[in-house]
Order: structure tokens, then sequence, then C-alpha cells
């Protein structure tokens, strides 16, 4: 059994947990949790998750199980994964279309593939390995990257596409990595979604990211959405229809009403963009 | 070939100094480099909230030095967890900070990890049973027993640290899940840590830990002992007995 997820949702974060369990806003739809930040683990993880569930449903997003890594998954972690989702009650679970390891070893960051048949291969076994260990639909997102990998910045959307078809996998479209790639290799991120078959998106994020001095974008989850974000959000939704959308920070989290104000205004561009979905 | 791809962007990522051949197969020089300081940073940033009291403690480039030292060698973390990080660097650094820093160096960063995998601990069981002598205990997933020659736990004495004065602590996560130092005589540690193992009856390890103690089990011994099991009942360090 699922629990319905619908509207605008936002991540439940260690540094804004307190006044959101507290608050529990009406404004925010569901929440998003890494389950690698509640695997195994007692405690004011276990206390937060346990007290958002009784307000809200939860969608969960892998940090860890990269789609991308040459290594053999860890079955146990595996095993593991599935029995918490499955309590969770949720829809589906994504992971990131990245490489996140190396010879037995953890990057703890989203490194990117090249955009290559043989990467769009591994990833597409993978993802069925993984899908199949859960027994949870799962879906893969599109990451940022800040280092070429094809010939083209568009490249990465055929990718995307070639992993999507091959696997018959869902969508998290992350409209700010779209965004910041745009920007970073000189493409229209339109462009980019046009691209999407968009039947098989299942959620959207949207997150402010750091500009460097050199010009080259990072997606830090640290800053507010910027404005050219939000218009490509609402740019997606047009096509998507409502899907869920999550407000991500990470970073530099400011007080809960800050991130309420963008709650908010991505309610109006939801709403104005889908027709639907009045805040609950 | 995307495994020589990834070896590459470890060693970048991980190498003291990012090779050249490396960053030539992987393209764009620059925004590689941008890689290694991102992945670079998030570690740090973890390892230094977990040590935050040894960093300060031997300074800002000894502990540097350390870090940089273990991802060279390690060539980055085993474990998919970001919180227990801290702890493989600490297993590789507290050998190397025992030779070359002040003597108390290494247990407060003893100390400090062992506090963080506390409060960063697994979900305690749940006791079939009530707390009883002829059971064996059930106690929180979050106790650690540690065994100090400087007292740590405690603020350091100003541009000198910390004389020696041997100190026993149970560390263990609170209702307010912070990790709690309590300190424990000999015979007490021993018997949390025939408690931690479980692999007897309360009874029967009370009868061997005083036995080894040289320790009359008498009125005196069971008051000390009744008060010792009330006090980790209340903390929510020993949470019952377990099934037969």
């Amino acid at each position: 059994m699922t629990r319905d997820v619908a509207g605008i949702g936002l991540g439940l974060r260690y540094d804004l947990a307190t006044e959101l369990l507290e608050r529990t806003p009406k404004s925010i739809a569901w929440l998003e949790i890494h389950p690698e930040n509640y695997l195994d683990r007692g405690g004011r993880y276990q206390e937060m998750l346990e007290l958002a569930r009784e307000d809200w449903p939860i969608i969960t997003h892998g940090l860890s199980s990269c789609l991308g890594s040459v290594e053999p998954f860890d079955a146990r972690y595996l095993k593991e994964l599935g029995t918490f989702l499955k309590d969770l009650e949720i829809p589906w679970h994504s992971e990131h279309l990245c490489l996140g390891g190396a010879d037995g070893r953890f990057f703890h960051d989203l490194l990117p593939l090249p955009f290559t048949e043989e990467a769009a291969a591994i990833a597409s076994q993978r993802l069925i390995e993984m899908r199949d260990a859960i027994g949870i639909p799962l879906a893969l997102e599109n990451a940022s990257y800040y280092a070429p990998q094809g010939p083209d910045g568009l490249a990465e959307a055929d990718f995307v596409v070639e992993v999507l078809e091959r696997t018959d996998a869902k969508l998290l479209l992350d409209v700010n990595n779209v965004y910041v790639n745009g920007r970073n290799f000189d493409f229209d991120p339109r462009l980019y979604i046009d691209k999407i078959p968009m039947e098989r998106v299942v959620q959207l994020h949207v997150a402010g990211h750091f500009v460097r001095d050199d010009e080259v974008r990072i997606d830090t989850h640290g800053e507010p959405v910027p404005d050219e974000v939000y218009e490509l959000l609402d740019y997606t939704l047009r096509k998507t229809g409502p899907v869920p959308v999550l407000l991500e920070r990470d970073n530099n989290i400011p007080p809960l009403d800050e991130l309420l104000s963008e709650v908010d205004e991505l309610w109006t561009i939801y709403r104005r963009a889908t027709g639907v979905g009045n805040a609950p | 070939m995307l495994p020589d791809h990834a070896k590459a962007m470890q060693r970048v990522c991980f190498g003291a100094e990012p090779s050249e051949a490396d960053l030539e197969l992987l393209g764009s020089r620059e925004r590689w480099l941008i890689y290694r300081d991102l992945v670079r940073n998030r570690l740090d940033q973890v390892i230094g909230v977990a040590l935050a009291r040894t960093k300060n403690a031997i300074g800002q480039d000894a502990f540097r030095g350390a870090v940089d030292e273990w991802y060279a060698r390690e060539r980055g973390p085993v474990t998919r967890y970001l919180r227990y990080v801290p702890s493989e660097f600490a297993e590789f650094a507290i050998p190397v900070w025992q030779r070359t820093e002040a003597p108390w160096v290494a247990d407060l960063a003893g100390y400090e990890i062992s506090a963080w995998e506390v409060r960063h601990g697994p979900l305690d069981p749940t006791p079939a049973h009530d707390f009883a002598f002829d059971r064996k205990p059930v106690l929180a997933a979050a106790v650690k027993v540690l065994r100090l020659a400087y007292p740590v736990q405690q603020s350091p004495i100003p541009d000198a640290g910390y004389d020696p004065d041997p100190t026993i602590l149970c560390l263990y996560r609170d209702k307010n899940h912070k990790a709690v130092p309590r300190k424990l005589n000999p015979l007490a540690a021993d018997l949390l840590d025939a408690w931690r193992a479980a692999d007897e009856t309360v009874a029967e390890s009370v009868q061997r830990v005083a036995a080894a103690h040289s320790t009359d089990i008498g009125p005196e011994f069971v008051e000390k002992l009744s008060s010792l099991v009330t006090d980790f009942i209340q903390r929510g360090i020993l949470l019952g007995g377990a099934a037969q």
C-alpha cells in the first residue's frame, strides 16, 4: 500500500526539523528523505522520521547507489533498503544517474558519467538490478555536472532518454540541474526539457545553486531558487502536468518562514501551470 | 572505458596531487579540480564536526595534514554512510597522533569519535522481558565503555591540556539524543562490558566479574549493584532482559 503524493514537498533536514515538525505547515504536502540518513540509525533521526510520518506522506531519494557505478551492488544493503522503503509506503524511490565511487570507495558526491553507450548499458543494467532487488518502482534522476561529458550539453538529454527507454523506468527530473547544466554548457534548457518523454516524469526537483567567480554554477542546494529556475519549472509543469515538486535545500538552511515563502511561490507556479493543486 | 574513468576520478579526488595524466584522460582540467574540492570539502566538513575539539587542540595545519594523508592512503571512505566517515578517519589518525601529538590527544580523539558514534548509533533493541538476574541483559545499542589515561571529558587546563588521571567512562545516548558520559569504577566497567556482550545471564556475569576483582558478594556489594542497575535503567542504558 502506498500513500498519495502530490503538490509541493520539502526535504526533511536535521537543521530545520525541529521547527518544521512543531509547526507542521499545511502548505507542505509531503516530505522527502534520504534513506542513508535513517537506515540503521536511532536517536534524533529516528524520532524525526516517526514524527514526520504522522503528518506527511514520504518520498525517498537515495544518495549512495549511483546507477552508473561500475562495481556490484551490496546485496545486503539493497535488502535493508528494500525493507526500509516498503515500511514507508512510498510510491517510488529514486537514485542518481551518475558515478558515486570506485574501487570499493565512495566519493560521497555525484560524479558525472560520460554520455556513452557503455555507460548507458551499465546504468541500465544496474537500474533494473536495483529495482528488482528493492521491489519498488525506481526512478532515475538527471544529475548536474561541471566537466564536459559529451559532444554538447544536450547530449545528456539523449543519454537520459536512452537509459529510460532501455529500462522502462520513471524519471525524477531535476529542473535546477537542467538549468545549471544549460548555463555551464551553453544550451537552452527548454530544448533539454523538450527531449524528455513527459509520460515518464513522476517527480520534479527545484533548488538554488551557487555561482562562482568564474561563472561556473555549482548545484549546492544552498541558495534560494532563482527566477530562471522558477520559469523553467513553469515551462516543465505545463508539459508534465501535476507531478509532485520538491524544494531542495540542504545547505545554508534559512529560517523556515523563508523556505515557506519559496513553497508558496512554487504553489503559485504549480496551480498556474497545471490548473490543479490547492495547498492542503 | 568507464572503469578506467572511475579510477582516474578516484585518483584526482583523493590523491596527494592529481596527476596531469588523469586530468588529461578525464578532460577539462579546471573543472575536474572543482570536483576534487567538492568531494574533499564535504568529507572535511563532517570529519571536522565530529572531531572539533581535537582539531582545535592540534591546530588546523596538523589536522589538515592528517586528513590529506588519509585521503591519499585510503583513496576514499569505504562506508556509504557519511556519518561513518569520521570513524574511518579516526581509525587511521589516532595511532598517528599517539606518536606525534601531546599524550592526551589520542584520548581526546577517541572520546570525541566515541561520542559521535553513540549519538549516531543504531536503533535500540526491544527487550523481550523486564530486567532479571536470571536472564541475559538487553542494553541500548549506543553504549560504549572508554578507559582513558586523561580526563578528556572535562575542559582542558588552559595552555596545558590534561594531567594524567585514569578515568573509565560509559558513553550513552540520553533521551535528548545527546552522548552523555558517566564515570564508572573498574568493576562496574567490566560488568557493563559483560552485559554488552550479552552471552551470559546477569547473575553469571556478576559472579564472574566479582570473582575476577576478588570482591565478595555481600550485602554492601548487593546494595551497590542494585543502585548501579537502577541508575542504568533510569538512564536508558539497560533496557531489560532477553528471552531465554
